[in-house]
């Protein structure tokens, strides 16, 4: 029986939340659990029902292409989404569900314990702040530390995310710093409150790539070496192949698979996994033709099938008429795609 | 045969304070040579402010090189905006990354892409109409595309009209400049996919320059990579990705991460590229070079031909 597709017990207290907890019948105690999240703006639904679990001390990526609802999905579990967006569903933390809960309780969750950082970091940090200022009020509002208790926090963290020089850099206002040391600078201000998972929102992708690497191995290291969970949002499959245990991708609002990297990159069984790697070009080998997924996502109305099925090569009659539950063809391997269960794909 | 080539060109900026005398220079490109064959593909990469763009604007003449020369089908490209220019220019054609700001809003994808016929004075309203419809279909869009807006066309959609526009004049030469980096990787393959099919159709000659090595490998012949303005290596695409021989391009291969392998050839790359303005001494890539000696400090590096088509520059090949 595939563990993600269990649900949770009752709804735990409030307190619950600040307290460590165990929950039963887990192979690691997950940190966070998603389940049947549903976001709609104005009417529309963008996220159809996901489902998902962050171990302790684990990467999971999610990839898929824009619109898929990557983003979405983890705004949505830290309340970050704008009034229009209607959410249902539940993402518990530790039993508590996060979704509708008070804006007093979440802003001690967000970078307390579940953090985030944003593909632009120039934006996400104050032009007018120097950075040990901007570090030191994530350490003030999540671990109450001030003056030069605060300061060594600052200028700890900031050696932490390999910036030299760390006691100078602390003065130093975000355009002094170049992007891939203000993402650091974001980082730090991330792990200021400590926290339990990292949510990283494609955060390499307007950095270069001698940076890129840089970045993501860092992460991969901090993740490594506190042991906090990771979750990383990128477009870009080979990037969080390099980093994740665990990738899931999603499609029009929903996940289609998820399996451990090695046997997603190896055994890729829904179709769209397979044509998202074709898509890539690869690295090295003779050159193939690269697989072109015709159209585009679906947009506002979902097909009433597969999701997939008006794009897919190995679509039938039946992909269009039957809308596809996610099943377990291994211990850890879940797919959304019902060939896969009849055996037509392989 | 021989398409564009650039020989020795430089291009350098003033910055600074002008007022008071002292002006400073910022040399962004730099005694670059490289050159496109017919049919072929020539591939520029390199990080952000390494001069790759600068190096295409410089190929169409969009920008006057300082020194150096640029030969587009053997003859020197005439000063920009003068009737010699304007009549080449017809033979090479420009296509970006961002779609947007490319195609005027307020005219349909028909209007957009008769555009260059009209400017360059090429046949009459029938015959420009016939050929918009036969570049609509060369590009993957069908007759029902002509009377959209770009707006209400999607990003991989725009970019099938910013080419087929540039190929409405019948250009010999495309510069593509980061043509694929704002698309989702389904939609990157569709338009590579579409650019080698036309390559291979209407034997264009590329330059295409991206920082993406993966998309740069799939589609080039040859491969130039550039540094702080400067070619520090070149050579056929296989040869520089599978055996690249200056430490900058090992470090930039390695830092691409693999499928399935992720970074477990990643050779660590402190820092970050400097800025054109601080120009380091000697090599430029020393300061992130591990392997730096004292002559990679003092004196830049020639860039030596090592065979019929390999050039690299760096001390450590020359005389290790």
């Amino acid at each position: 029986m595939n563990p993600m597709l269990n649900t949770p017990n009752a709804n735990s207290a409030g307190a619950a939340l600040f307290a460590s907890q165990d929950v039963a019948g887990r192979r690691k105690r997950p940190v966070l659990t998603v389940n049947g999240l549903i976001v709609s703006f104005n009417g529309v639904a963008v996220l159809q029902g996901v489902d998902l679990a962050v171990d302790k001390g684990e990467a999971i990526g999610i990839v898929g292409e824009s619109g898929c609802g990557k983003s979405v999905t983890w705004r949505a579990v830290l309340g970050l989404l704008p009034k229009s967006a209607k959410v249902m569903g539940e993402a518990r933390l530790d039993g508590f569900n996060l979704v509708g809960a008070k804006s007093s309780v979440l802003d001690r969750v967000r970078g307390g314990r579940i953090a985030m950082i944003f593909q632009d970091p120039a934006s996400a940090l104050n032009p007018v702040h120097r950075i040990g200022a901007q570090i030191s009020e994530a350490l003030f509002l999540h671990r109450g530390l001030t003056g030069a208790a605060a300061r060594a926090a600052a200028r700890r963290l900031l050696d932490q995310v390999g910036i030299p020089d760390a006691q100078s850099r602390l003065n130093a206002y975000p355009h002094e710093l170049s992007g891939g040391q203000n993402q650091r600078v974001m980082i730090a201000i991330a792990l200021a409150g400590e926290p339990e998972l990292l949510v990283a929102d494609e955060p390499t992708t307007a950095l270069d790539a001698t940076v890129q690497a840089q970045i993501l191995l860092l992460l991969k290291d901090i993740q490594r070496d506190t042991g906090m969970g990771l979750v990383m949002i990128s477009h870009d499959l080979a990037a969080v192949a390099a980093v994740c245990d665990r990738v899931c991708v999603m499609y029009a609002g929903r996940l289609v698979e998820e399996a451990p990297t090695p046997t997603l990159l190896n055994t890729p069984q829904h179709p769209y996994t397979r044509d998202l790697i074709g898509a890539i070009p690869p690295s090295d080998g003779p050159r193939v033709r690269l697989t072109a997924i015709p159209g585009a996502p679906p947009h506002r109305v979902l097909p009433s099938g597969c999701a997939y099925a008006p794009r897919c090569r190995s679509a039938d009659g039946a992909c269009a008429m039957t809308r596809p539950d996610m099943r377990a063809i291994s211990a850890k391997h879940v797919v959304r795609c019902i060939r896969v269960a009849d055996g037509a794909c392989q | 045969m021989t398409l564009l080539q650039l020989e020795k060109v430089s291009r350098r900026y003033p910055i600074g304070n002008t007022v008071f005398g002292s002006r400073k220079s910022l040399t962004a490109v730099d005694q670059v040579s490289l050159e496109v064959k017919k049919g072929q593909t020539t591939g520029v990469v390199g990080e952000s402010g390494c001069g790759k763009s600068t190096t295409g604007r410089l190929a169409l003449g969009l920008e006057q090189a300082d020194s150096g020369h640029v030969l587009f089908e053997g003859k020197e490209l005439a000063a920009s905006g003068t009737r010699e220019w304007r009549l080449r220019r017809q033979r090479m054609q420009l296509v970006y990354q961002d779609t947007l700001a490319a195609l005027d809003r307020r005219m349909t994808v028909g209007d957009l892409i008769a555009e260059p016929l009209v400017i360059h004075e090429i046949g009459d309203r029938p015959s420009r109409r016939q050929r918009v419809l036969d570049l609509l279909q060369a590009v993957g869009l069908g007759e029902h595309h002509r009377a959209l807006y770009p707006h209400q066309l999607s990003g991989g959609q725009r970019q099938r009209v910013v080419l087929a526009r540039a190929l409405a004049p019948s250009p010999s030469l495309l510069v593509c400049d980061e043509p694929v980096s704002a698309l989702d990787v389904s939609v990157q393959a569709q338009i590579v996919n579409l650019l080698v099919d036309l390559q291979q159709d209407l034997g264009l000659g590329i330059l295409f320059i991206s920082h993406d090595l993966r998309v740069v490998r799939h589609v080039s012949d040859r491969i130039v990579v550039m540094y702080l303005g400067q070619v520090v290596e070149d050579g056929r695409a296989d040869a520089v990705i599978d055996q690249p021989l200056h430490p900058y391009t090992q470090a930039l291969v390695s830092a691409m991460p693999r499928l399935p392998g992720g970074f477990d050839h990643y050779l660590p790359l402190p820092g970050e590229p400097p800025s054109p303005t601080e120009r380091p001494s000697g090599c430029p890539f020393h300061p992130r070079c591990d392997r730096a000696k004292d002559i990679c400090r003092q004196t830049p590096p020639e860039l030596l031909t090592l065979g019929p088509e390999r050039r690299v520059a760096c001390h450590l090949v020359s005389n290790p």
